[in-house]
């Protein structure tokens, strides 16, 4: 298969993909509770003006009318309106998103930083201190809940040494503590990754080869090990970039940040189920779009993608 | 592989023995918990909020890791708690894999269409994130136990069905089934004979390891309020009322996170063990 019929196949799917999130998003709205149309309004509303409210949101015609509306709204950028703020959903999501996009950033640099020596080092020096400490770090980074790293990390540095803030967003010193909470799953399972893929990688035969014949060590880590060792790493990173908002809920949470996991949060409380859904397919089309990103990217990355 | 060997190499595994012994003292724990305790897990005594960790200077009857913002004993609550997480746990993990095992045994024996719908159900799903579509689903229908438990089986299938789908192509046209096949035997005798005890050991594997996973969904589905409901003890729900008094009263904090901490260590003990001992080759 040519790569270029592979993206072809691959952009079909993402959009596959994308019409049945929008139809599970739709349908989740319908089995929501309450007439939208009589939330829409003031509790004190008519009959009448619930009536033709519904008129007006088209609540009136058969179901898959209404997806196809909603459907066509959406491609045209209108998301519907959220029902608590009474302002386009679009316009909220896409005020929120740029803070999280920061965070995720942050943090997948962060992770990157971290797990990138550290798993390396651990794959090619296996049994030494440096593995056991990246083994540890791997083993409770994947145990310990976001949520209490993160509030342990307030107590540590913003409590007890008071080195840097716990909540707020705009500085630079404010987005280290939550960046750190949010990567530290992605770097456990990095770290890891490498770890093995490195040593495994430093087993084979043609790498065994190449230290026989006297090529400098860093040259075979770095150029012909690292290689082979970081392709399953890329993928992995993409899948959790696109997941990081799911983990985005839960930092923006702990430290106050102004991104779209919190709005998130604000709209499952006030049962604003409009934007709710908004916020599914906008979150599934971000997940989605990096992936598509990652499997170009690996076209260009994986020799073996060229040769078939 | 023998049954002496498979204890052979269980002995063997440090990972395995620590994550053993963990896992079975968190169990017992949480069986006998009702017995021991000397508090009413969800009576609130403002009285008594927020006392400091007594730990043993009042032996068994104090207050070990202090009391929470309603004056609920912190540790009591830990242990009632601890009920609720590895409940959800079994029910989180056991279902999700006989839902997601049997879609992919079906989708990577039959492939062609059929593996065509089950595997674009499972991008969809894999599309979303899978806490946003699990609070929503909750927000939906309201919190509760139940509901809890469906939201987990709803997130959890798509981890099983695309290994197990993955293996179950690589052995569909080997040469038992083919075997099988031409004594007669039917898609499904196929299937529960040959096919199922080939991808026991990676299911063991993947079980093992999304315990863990599945406890931390439901403490921070319980942080955000939209998990177990109150007044009933979850840890995720202590870590979130005792959040607003972190500076003045941190063993609200601390004591609840670090039980989940052991908890889903021992579990992630357990499971790198169980690779260890079912599929010594791998390293990841």
């Amino acid at each position: 298969m040519s790569i270029v019929r592979f993206l072809i196949k691959r952009f079909f799917y993402t959009i596959l993909v994308l019409v049945g999130v929008s139809i599970i998003a739709f349908s989740l709205m319908r089995l929501a509770p309450g007439n939208p149309a009589k939330l829409m309004l003031a509790d004190n509303a008519t009959a009448e003006q619930i009536a033709a409210t519904e008129v007006s949101m088209g609540l009136d015609k058969p179901l898959v009318e209404q997806y196809l509306i909603y459907i066509n709204n959406a491609v045209h950028g209108d998301l519907g309106k959220s029902l608590f703020y009474k302002r386009p959903n679009s316009e909220l999501i896409f005020g929120r998103l740029p803070a999280t996009a920061l965070l995720t950033l942050a943090a997948v640099l962060i992770s990157l930083a971290i797990s990138f020596p550290l798993g390396i080092m651990a794959g090619i020096k296996k049994g030494t201190t440096v593995d056991f400490v990246a083994m540890l770090f791997a083993l409770f980074g994947q145990s310990m809940s976001q949520v209490w790293f993160g509030l342990l990390l307030i107590l540590g540095f913003g409590v007890a040494l008071g080195w840097l803030p716990t909540q707020g967003y705009g500085e630079f010193k404010n987005i280290i503590l939550p960046a750190i909470t949010l990567g530290l799953p992605l770097s456990a399972l990095v770290t890891r990754m490498l770890r093995s893929g490195m040593y495994e990688v430093l087993q084979e035969d043609y790498i065994i080869a190449t230290f026989a014949k006297g090529t400098n060590r860093m040259k075979i880590y770095m150029k012909y090990a690292l290689k082979n060792a970081i392709l399953p790493v890329v993928t992995i990173i993409g899948m959790m970039t696109g997941q990081l908002l799911a983990g985005a809920i839960i930092v923006e949470q702990v430290f106050g940040w102004p991104g779209l996991g919190s709005l998130t949060v604000q709209a499952i409380s006030l049962r604003d189920f409009p934007l709710i859904q908004s916020i599914l397919l906008v979150s599934a089309a971000i997940f989605v779009g990096i992936n598509l990103l990652v499997d170009i990217l690996y076209t260009f990355i994986d020799p073996r993608m060229k040769l078939n | 592989m023998k049954k002496e060997e498979i204890f052979r190499r269980m002995l063997k595994s440090k990972f395995f023995i620590i994550g053993f012994i963990m896992v079975s003292v968190i169990i017992v724990i949480s069986i006998i918990a009702p017995y021991i305790i000397v508090h009413d897990p969800q009576k609130t005594m403002l009285k008594l909020r927020l006392v400091a960790p007594e730990y043993f200077s009042k032996g068994w009857m104090g207050h070990i890791f202090g009391t929470d913002p309603l004056g609920q004993d912190v540790l009591t609550r830990l242990l009632i708690g601890s009920r609720v997480s590895l409940l959800i746990a079994l029910v989180g993990v056991t279902i999700p894999c006989i839902i997601g095992t049997a879609l992919g045994v079906i989708a990577g024996y039959y492939g062609g269409v059929v593996d065509s719908i089950v595997m674009r159900f499972n991008d969809i799903q894999l599309s979303i994130p899978a806490m946003v579509l699990a609070i929503t689903v909750m927000a939906i229908f309201g919190n509760s136990v139940p509901n809890l438990m469906m939201v987990l089986i709803i997130v959890g299938w798509v981890n099983y069905t695309r290994v197990v789908r993955g293996i179950v192509m690589s052995i569909r046209d080997g040469e038992f089934v083919q075997a099988s096949r031409a004594l007669g035997a039917s898609n499904l005798r196929i299937m529960l004979t040959q096919i199922l005890p080939y991808i026991t050991a990676p299911l063991i594997i993947l079980m093992s390891q999304q315990v863990g996973i599945v406890i931390l969904t439901e403490a921070n589905m319980s942080f955000l309020g939209m998990g177990v409901p109150l007044p009933a003890p979850s840890w995720g729900s202590m870590i979130a009322s005792g959040r607003e008094y972190i500076t003045i009263a941190p063993w609200t904090v601390i004591a609840p996170g670090f039980a989940l901490m052991l908890t889903v260590l021992g579990f992630n003990f357990l499971g790198d063990g169980i690779r260890d001992v079912l599929d010594p080759r791998s390293k990841d």
